[in-house]
């Protein structure tokens, strides 16, 4: 764990010190981040002018929901995203090859291995807008409940990286990342609305196979409404099935890996 | 560039596109579903959650069809401007290869660009048909207004395509403009009419918005697609596009000379 930790410390180092020389990349990045942020606003600002309520939640609420989405992105963001980016390429072009001949978990260096510095920023905004939006709250929010609800946040994240990288593996297959990629952002732009929108299956498939509604939406839920000892262990199991498949099918993505490069 | 050349290009862009043919046909089948199926929910709990009959002069059914619209046309507007073709030249070198050619070099990639536009055609056709059979059409859409929508689409296209253009030319400078790209789509998105119709923004937005290019990308191709434009309205929003497009040619072909000017090759 120490050692992973070491070495999580040098990919943060390398980062910055190339985020520092593209300056201009930097600052493009923290805009297009800041300006999601600012959209999503707007849009549900606009909504709100024509309801007060939408998916059982007045307009305050919502702001909570968007700054918990907002976490979120900016997490996958800042510690995934371009890692998620070069996967494919990595699989295509044989590049795998290096990662699996290092005594570490192929899946952590992977992952984890660019840190995207500029989106720490938004990181950083995102969390003001969640202080913000707590802060305007026109009732009073528990502090234990507060604290359960950043917990079930960073369980998102997790959920988040696990859906993602199940996208991503069947390229070990198909050999075309766009189309899988594609799909996945269609299904993300789920996760940035309440699950309470959703009815029947769709609701059902949002808190299980597909949990874009466990990343963002049910924290929320939890924050305003308490947390069921039913919903807890619904949480639980579906994050344990996600990070078990992710890693039975990693292996299976694994063994079908036939190295392009060498 | 010749006509020829220029249907060269297009046609090895658009084969070149379809080359993965499971990739694509997920993307279409299930990227459509999953983009309806979103637009239905949110739009039904509006409806239903705010009890209202009409939001900004549309009732849930019209309200559905103009964001189908949104998401069809949507992608033949944008294209996969994402990818950021003329970036990724220019970092690469491969942009030398483009300046020896015997053709102007923005008329090649919009070439390409018009070819890399099949498989959302594709995905349009597939599920336009349905369109009249599944979904009851506002009065005023028919085979004319989808002919009036096509020049509208490829105005809107070209606008997108100059607008991309001239910000990918900002590669010359700086090291990644994907950032740039992805703000582009956002702020069209918003502004264009495509996650919210134009007519539920607050009067004076709307009014302004007029003023600006986005709405030519999608409210006004949608607004056509339906029949919601008499035909002095479309002849006016298809010169007001083009007008747009001169613009942001012009400003797009400034900022790409400037860079030429300070441009080494660096790769080849």
């Amino acid at each position: 764990m120490t050692r992973y930790l070491r070495l999580y410390a040098h990919f943060v180092r390398f980062s910055l010190s190339r985020a520092m020389e593209f300056r201009f990349d930097f600052f493009f990045r923290v805009f297009m981040d800041g300006l999601w942020n600012v959209v999503n606003l707007l849009f549900f600002w606009l909504l709100f002018r024509h309801t007060t309520i939408l998916g059982d939640w007045t307009f305050d609420q919502m702001v909570v929901f968007a700054a918990g989405f907002f976490i979120v992105d900016a997490v996958q963001m800042t510690f995934l995203s371009n890692n998620f980016w070069w996967f494919p390429h990595f699989v295509n072009r044989g590049d795998l090859d290096y990662y699996l001949v290092r005594p570490v978990s192929p899946l952590f260096f992977l992952s984890l291995r660019e840190f995207a510095a500029n989106s720490f920023l938004n990181l950083v905004i995102a969390c003001g807008i969640l202080v913000w939006s707590i802060a305007r709250f026109p009732a009073p929010l528990p502090a234990s409940a507060v604290l359960l609800y950043l917990a079930l946040i960073a369980l998102g994240c997790f959920l988040f990286y696990c859906v993602h990288m199940i996208f991503l593996i069947p390229v070990f297959w198909i050999h075309q990342g766009g189309g899988l990629r594609d799909l996945f952002w269609s299904f993300e732009r789920y996760f940035s609305r309440p699950h309470r929108l959703f009815r029947g299956v769709v609701r059902l498939v949002l808190v299980t196979i597909l949990p874009f509604g466990l990343m963002a939406s049910v924290p929320a839920q939890v924050l305003f409404e308490g947390l069921t000892p039913a919903l807890a262990l619904h949480v639980a199991a579906v994050t344990a099935c996600a990070f078990g498949f992710l890693a039975w099918f990693w292996r299976r993505g694994l063994r079908a890996y036939s190295s392009a490069s060498s | 560039m010749s006509p020829r050349v220029f249907w060269s290009v297009l046609s090895v862009e658009a084969r070149k596109r379809l080359g993965y043919r499971a990739d694509f046909w997920v993307q279409s089948f299930v990227g459509f579903v999953a983009e309806f199926g979103l637009v239905w929910f949110l739009w039904r709990a509006m409806y239903v959650e705010s009890g209202r009959v009409a939001m900004g002069g549309l009732d849930l059914h019209g309200m559905v069809l103009y964001q189908v619209g949104v998401v069809l046309l949507g992608k033949l507007v944008r294209g996969p401007e994402i990818e950021g073709a003329v970036s990724q030249d220019i970092y690469d070198g491969s942009l030398s290869r483009y300046l020896l050619y015997p053709a102007r070099y923005p008329v090649f990639k919009y070439a390409q660009h018009l070819g890399s536009l099949l498989p959302a055609t594709v995905q349009l056709v597939l599920f336009g048909v349905w369109f009249p059979i599944a979904l009851e059409l506002p009065e005023g859409a028919g085979p004319l207004s989808l002919l009036a929508a096509v020049p509208a689409v490829l105005a809107g296209n070209l606008l997108y395509f100059l607008m991309s253009y001239g910000l990918q030319s900002v590669a010359f400078w700086a090291e990644n403009v994907w950032s740039l790209l992805v703000a582009l789509r956002l702020v069209t998105t918003i502004l264009g009419g495509a996650m919210v119709p134009l007519a539920m923004f607050p009067g004076w937005a709307r009014d302004a918005l007029w003023f600006t290019p986005f709405p030519y990308l999608y409210a006004f191709p949608v607004d056509t697609l339906l029949g919601q434009v008499g035909p002095l309205a479309w002849a006016r929003g298809i010169a007001v596009t083009l007008l747009w497009c001169s613009v942001t040619a012009a400003a797009g072909r400034a900022v790409f000379r400037r860079g030429t000017l300070q441009y080494s090759g660096v790769g080849m």
